[in-house]
């Protein structure tokens, strides 16, 4: 099934766009294909149990969210010395033959309804370009959406042997009425290259959004990330690594905290295709007033993934009876020599806790937050730049309304 | 374990299931579903009108219902055309209902039964067993205590005519309704033979009650409904077994199970099926557990090339409990893909799913399973462990749950491992003298034992027995 295009989403509004940018050929003619494509392209695959999807794409009114002409944000870039950290149409000026390469290699822009939508109307796009030994300190990017919808792109290439940390948050500037944000990542690490890509999406809460993230690992590469979701009325967010080359290795960090009628639909993925290959995926979230979250985890062991290790570990906190927790980590092994595993697990806070802490003199309501804020803590001692995990924190101390 | 082995080499269980016998059919229906056949088989019952006009509404539920295509990753049904399938078979047993003496049954399906071992192990472990031969229950027979308290076993199409007022309430109307999918409603349809269980208020039956169904024709399906009423204080075990052998064409095992667990009642059934490779076993089972009742489902699945079962309890009563254990074996060409439905209902409710896998010779086994918490369940708790074993690189294992959480006062866990058989434990066995086959075979056996260990000997020794004809490979 797939969903009426607004009549604005012509075109003309496509040659537009990537006039302003001033974009080559080539670039147009992806936007102008995807577009082509959005009458025939499903919305992304959501989990279904017998009479039931988990999550409603089909829902959302595409045609009162997406305005590209009027796109308005406020991007901030830091640039660590070494590293190319460049709008899209610099990048384009710059490093034309990289961003031709790479665009679109990863997540094909026809993969699904939104992946074109995205593809078609973006008008903000980062490429971080990392050469080859060049081991970067952080680069940040940070936008703020000022507009009733936003398409933003990020290409992140690092090159043989070469390091860097990347830190995008997505924030939203107040507005009336609801509002659309996609955003599409792409990172292909090269060779023995190291990265480590975190994510902290505090959209308002009439922001509907999608992400998709996706990473390739060359030989011994290695691609981390953390993904935390705090804001958004609905969220959909996959965070995904491709395990090409030999040895290479991720770890996903997810960490989600809902409250009011919070929808998130968070998945992350992981595809085992070379031999001695590893993931870590680990997810924590909580839940409180009547928040729902939905959780697919996918450990992929392709045929010739000799000698593979893959972890998976899944924990929810639900703080109301009004909330809803569902969870899909799912194994699909088909090579035998892999040691594979994963748990998933829902509760509420430990009353065996609470009492300690409450017979100790310390108020309920704090002795509840401070066991919320300890039960990601696990989490948060997984990511590796302090600055994340600062505001990954903050965020979560904010929630709680000390 | 040595007393055991020397037991296991003595029998030869390829002889045991895959012999063949001539057909033997009084009357037999055309091949595939249409309302005629339908129609004759309810004539050829001599059915009330109400069962079918059952049948009618179930037949019009199948042909509007799609085929399931669209699950992630489930077994290939592209071969299966129920247009080929011969649906009914009625034996020529001279004895409507079957026989209550072996003896009277024809030499050959006699025969077949003896092989099987099932008169044997009525002698010495059961309480009544019945026995079904295509699409009809050949051989019925209940010990006489049980009867005098009250307990009834006998099979479907004579509790239609005998206990009337019970299967018209019960019958596919609040467990398993016709339009629950695709293969329920044409179990609905084409229904034959099975096993109807009644246990009277506070009486235990404490042998085993047994069904053991047979399918002996090329082409044809079998579609036995079982249905068992546990009363309020009640306790009792049922167990089937089932077999065919192997012929060129496919066939077609779509049963359908529905156990009413009364208040406080505790009922155990327990499947040690090994339909032949080249029979797709699409099956519904499920309970309703009432407060305080006790449900558990312990199943062997070896045979058949596609299996989709994953027999569901609902928990509808305070305190209601479901536990199940399973274990599933995929060789060459099989791909089984079974688990477990459970749905908390009511409060202090529990469940428990232990679901071990083996999977050879490019064979494919699946966990799906769904356990959902209604709002309102509160203190209830589950927990899920899946265990797969794989052999080979060209075999496959996949563990695909599916967990609903709507009330936070809960505790709901999960854990799935996989592993390749340990190369340290094979060496280990190798270096104690024991061949690598032995060493495989012994592996194996620890790693189901908390399943056989649930089970009667008899079926846990058969158990052990087909899981090593698998070993060796000399079976299909």
């Amino acid at each position: 099934m797939s969903t009426q295009v607004h009549s604005t989403l012509s075109e003309e509004t496509v040659r537009e766009i990537s006039g302003d940018l001033d974009e080559p050929d080539w670039l147009l003619e992806t936007r102008l294909e995807a577009l082509d494509a959005l009458s025939e392209l499903d919305m992304p695959d959501v989990i279904r149990t017998p009479g039931r999807d988990w999550t409603n794409l089909d829902a959302l009114d595409y045609e009162s969210f997406v305005d590209p002409l009027s796109a308005a944000e406020e991007k901030e870039r830091v640039e660590p010395e070494g590293v190319s950290v460049l709008s899209l149409s610099d990048a384009l000026d710059e490093h034309e033959e990289i961003v031709e390469e790479y665009f679109g290699s990863v997540i094909d822009p026809q993969e699904n309804y939104l992946t074109a939508l995205s593809a078609a109307l973006f008008t903000s796009g980062t490429l971080v370009y990392v050469p080859e030994g060049v081991d970067a300190e952080d680069v940040t990017i940070r936008t703020t959406m000022q507009s009733q919808s936003l398409f933003n792109y990020t290409l992140v290439v690092t090159e043989k042997s070469s390091s860097v940390t990347i830190l995008e948050r997505q924030e939203s500037e107040e507005l009336d009425g609801e509002r659309y944000y996609s955003g599409l990542v792409e990172i292909a690490a090269g060779e023995n290259s190291h990265v480590q890509y975190g994510s902290l999406q505090d959209v308002d809460e009439e922001t509907y959004t999608y992400t998709l993230k996706r990473g390739t690992a060359a030989d011994h590469a290695t691609v981390n990330w953390v993904e935390g979701n705090i804001g958004s009325r609905l969220t959909k967010s996959s965070v995904e690594t491709m395990l090409d080359g030999e040895g290479s290795e991720t770890k996903t960090v997810g960490a989600f905290f809902g409250h009011d009628d919070q929808h998130f639909d968070v998945a992350a993925r992981v595809w085992h295709k070379n031999e001695h290959t590893t993931a870590d995926l680990v997810t924590r979230g909580v839940l409180d007033d009547e928040a729902r979250s939905v959780y697919e985890g996918v450990q992929d062991v392709g045929k010739e993934a000799w000698d593979t290790s893959s972890y998976q570990r899944e924990n929810t906190l639900m703080l109301s009876d009004r909330s809803e927790a569902d969870a899909s980590p799912k194994l699909i092994i088909n090579n035998h020599d892999t040691e594979a595993s994963h748990s998933a697990t829902v509760g509420q806070v430990d009353e065996e806790d609470l009492f300690y802490m409450t017979s100790r003199g310390v108020p309920d309501e704090l002795a509840k937050n401070m066991l919320v804020e300890g039960f990601f803590v696990p989490v948060l001692d997984e990511v590796e730049v302090e600055e994340l995990r600062e505001d990954l924190d903050a965020k979560i101390v904010e929630r709680l309304d000390y | 374990m040595s007393s055991d082995q020397d037991h296991l080499k003595e029998t030869d269980t390829e002889e045991r299931f895959e012999f063949k016998k001539e057909q033997r059919a009084a009357v037999k229906s055309d091949k595939g579903l249409t309302e005629e056949v339908v129609r004759l088989i309810s004539e050829d019952k001599d059915e009330p009108e109400w069962m079918l006009q059952r049948r009618l509404r179930a037949l019009e539920h199948y042909q509007n219902m799609p085929m399931p295509t669209d699950w992630p990753g489930q077994p290939d049904l592209s071969g299966l055309d129920v247009e080929e399938i011969v649906p009914y078979i009625r034996p020529d047993v001279d004895k409507r209902g079957g026989a209550d003496d072996w003896d009277d049954l024809p030499d050959d399906i006699k025969d077949t039964f003896d092989k099987l071992g099932i008169p044997e192990a009525e002698r010495n472990a059961l309480s009544g067993v019945g026995a079904q031969y295509e699409s009809e229950v050949v051989y019925q027979n209940m010990q006489e205590q049980w009867e005098e308290k009250g307990v009834i076993f006998c099979n479907m199409d004579e509790a239609v005519q005998e206990h009337e007022d019970l299967v018209r309430e019960y019958f596919m109307t609040k467990c398993v309704p016709p339009s629950d999918n695709k293969f329920a409603a044409l179990h609905g349809a084409v229904w034959s033979g099975g096993s109807f269980v009644y246990v009277p208020e506070g009486v235990t039956v404490q042998m085993p009650v047994q069904a053991y169904f047979r399918m002996n024709s090329e082409g044809m399906g079998q579609f036995e409904h079982t249905l068992i009423i546990a009363e309020e204080g009640s306790e009792v075990h049922y167990i089937e077994g089932c077999s065919a052998p192997k012929y060129s064409a496919f066939n077609l095992h779509s049963g359908g199970v529905e156990v009413f667990v009364g208040e406080d009642a505790h009922v155990q059934y327990s499947t040690v099926q090994n339909w032949s490779k080249n029979t797709y076993n699409l099956n519904t089972k499920r309970a309703i557990v009432e407060a305080g009742g006790r449900m558990e489902w312990v199943s062997g699945s070896m045979g058949s090339k596609s299996t989709m079962l994953y027999p569901c309890s609902i928990l509808k009563g305070r305190g209601a409990s479901a536990n199940q254990i399973s274990i599933a074996f995929a060789g060459e060409g099989q791909d089984i893909d079974t688990g477990a439905k459970v749905y908390h209902n009511a409060p202090n409710t529990n469940s428990t799913i232990e679901s071990k896998s083996i999977s050879k010779d490019g064979g494919r086994t699946n966990y799906r399973g769904l356990v959902h918490i209604s709002e309102g369940a509160v203190d209830s708790s589950t927990s899920v462990e899946c265990d797969a074993l794989m052999f080979d690189n060209e075999s496959t294992s996949d563990t695909m749950p599916y967990m609903e959480i709507n009330e936070n006062r809960v505790n709901v866990a999960h854990e799935a491992t996989v592993g390749k058989i340990g190369d340290e434990d094979v060496f280990y066995l190798q270096s104690r003298g024991l061949d690598d086959d032995d060493a495989k075979q012994m592996i194996v056996s620890g790693f189901i034992e908390p399943i056989t260990e649930e089970l009667p000997i008899e079926y846990a020794v058969e158990l052990n027995r087909l899981i090593e004809l698998e070993m060796e490979g000399s079976l299909g």
